[in-house]
């Protein structure tokens, strides 16, 4: 994972992974309706998984992740803005902002430090908000 | 509806809705909506509809349909809500449970608070009952003044202040006289069996 964030800083037009794109210069992952992705994953950018995408496993990004509707992702996940508005089952931490739109459901416990949660979201699991004492990510 | 000056601290129950804009502490349930305003204190939990968070709450709540902070509004304890809504900029930390499990278990929880509610009511109006059947007699009596409320004082302290007023109110100083001399045997016989009688109940139902 390392080796690939170093190809992705060096070379930042390039892509790598499976599909990547290039937003406000910054490093970003999507997976596809076909994509899935399991295992462990440490990244510096954004992760967005879109139109059914999948994923599993943990996911440590130094950018955002962003869950898009009929994906799903079971996933332990740590960030700094989560945006979901597919399925997401795992613990969450976002280090910034956590968002749940409408129709996004998310089972586990989340730890954020502002959170957004639209009618018609669906949640299970504690909360936990206030200022980030920077937990040990390595368990 | 309670003011930004207004206090409760203790067991609330309301049919209906309730506006929140003091203080509460203690436990508040409400058939309606619960609106919290912006600078309320709330340390309560929590049982309502619609629950609107604009103010501080500390304690559990329960929204049987959907519960919203604002952004205004923060909220430390755990939550069992049909629907939930949280504006960024509001505070909120404990443990959510959402959905048909906790519709269900809402309604279940909020039929034995009216019931602890409605106990102690009866209790209250059932002690002084007892003190108004000693009243009929008390007038009657009214010429025995001296042994009466000495034997009422050993039964109860409560019927003192209802019964000793009474007959120097009603008993007119003229007909005071009357009734002493000819109330004596049948007087005494009376309020003697109706404090003993009151004596039992007590003990019986207590």
């Amino acid at each position: 994972m390392e080796t690939q964030e170093a190809i992705a800083d060096s070379t930042p037009v390039e892509t790598d992974g499976q599909s990547d794109s290039k937003r406000d210069g910054q490093k970003r992952l999507t997976l596809g309706p076909n994509d899935s992705l399991e295992g462990k994953l440490t990244y510096g950018g954004s992760l967005a998984v879109e139109g059914g995408g999948r994923a599993e496993g943990e996911l440590r990004l130094g950018g955002n992740v962003e869950v898009g509707s009929g994906s799903v992702v079971k996933a332990l996940i740590e960030a700094s803005n989560v945006t979901i508005k597919g399925e997401v089952e795992g613990r969450l931490t976002a280090r910034d902002k956590l968002t749940l739109g409408k129709n996004a459901k998310l089972n586990g416990d989340v730890q954020v430090r502002r959170l957004q949660i639209e009618d018609g979201a669906s949640l299970n699991g504690y909360v936990r908000m206030g200022d980030f004492e920077q937990q040990a990510p390595g368990s | 509806m309670l003011g930004p000056r207004d206090r409760v601290i203790g067991q609330i129950y309301i049919e209906g809705d309730l506006r929140v804009g003091g203080v509460v502490e203690g436990e508040v349930e409400v058939t309606g909506d619960v609106e919290i305003d912006d600078l309320a204190k709330v340390k309560a939990s929590l049982a309502g509809r619609d629950v609107n968070i604009r103010g501080h709450v500390d304690g559990a709540v329960v929204a049987r349909k959907r519960l919203v902070v604002a952004k205004s509004g923060s909220l430390i304890g755990d939550v069992r809500v049909g629907r939930l809504v949280i504006q960024d900029g509001a505070t909120f930390s404990g443990k959510v449970s959402m959905g048909a499990a906790a519709a269900a278990a809402a309604p279940a929880k909020a039929i034995p608070a009216p019931a602890q509610v409605a106990e102690p009511e009866p209790k209250v109006v059932t002690a002084p009952e007892k003190p108004a059947i000693e009243v009929m007699p008390a007038p009657v009596v009214a010429a025995s003044k001296i042994s009466t409320p000495s034997v009422i004082k050993t039964a109860a302290p409560a019927p003192i202040k209802t019964a000793a007023p009474a007959p120097i109110k009603t008993g007119a100083p003229a007909p005071v006289a009357e009734l002493r001399v000819a109330g004596k045997d049948g007087g005494k016989a009376k309020p003697v069996t109706a404090p003993a009688k009151s004596k039992q109940n007590k003990k019986k139902r207590r």
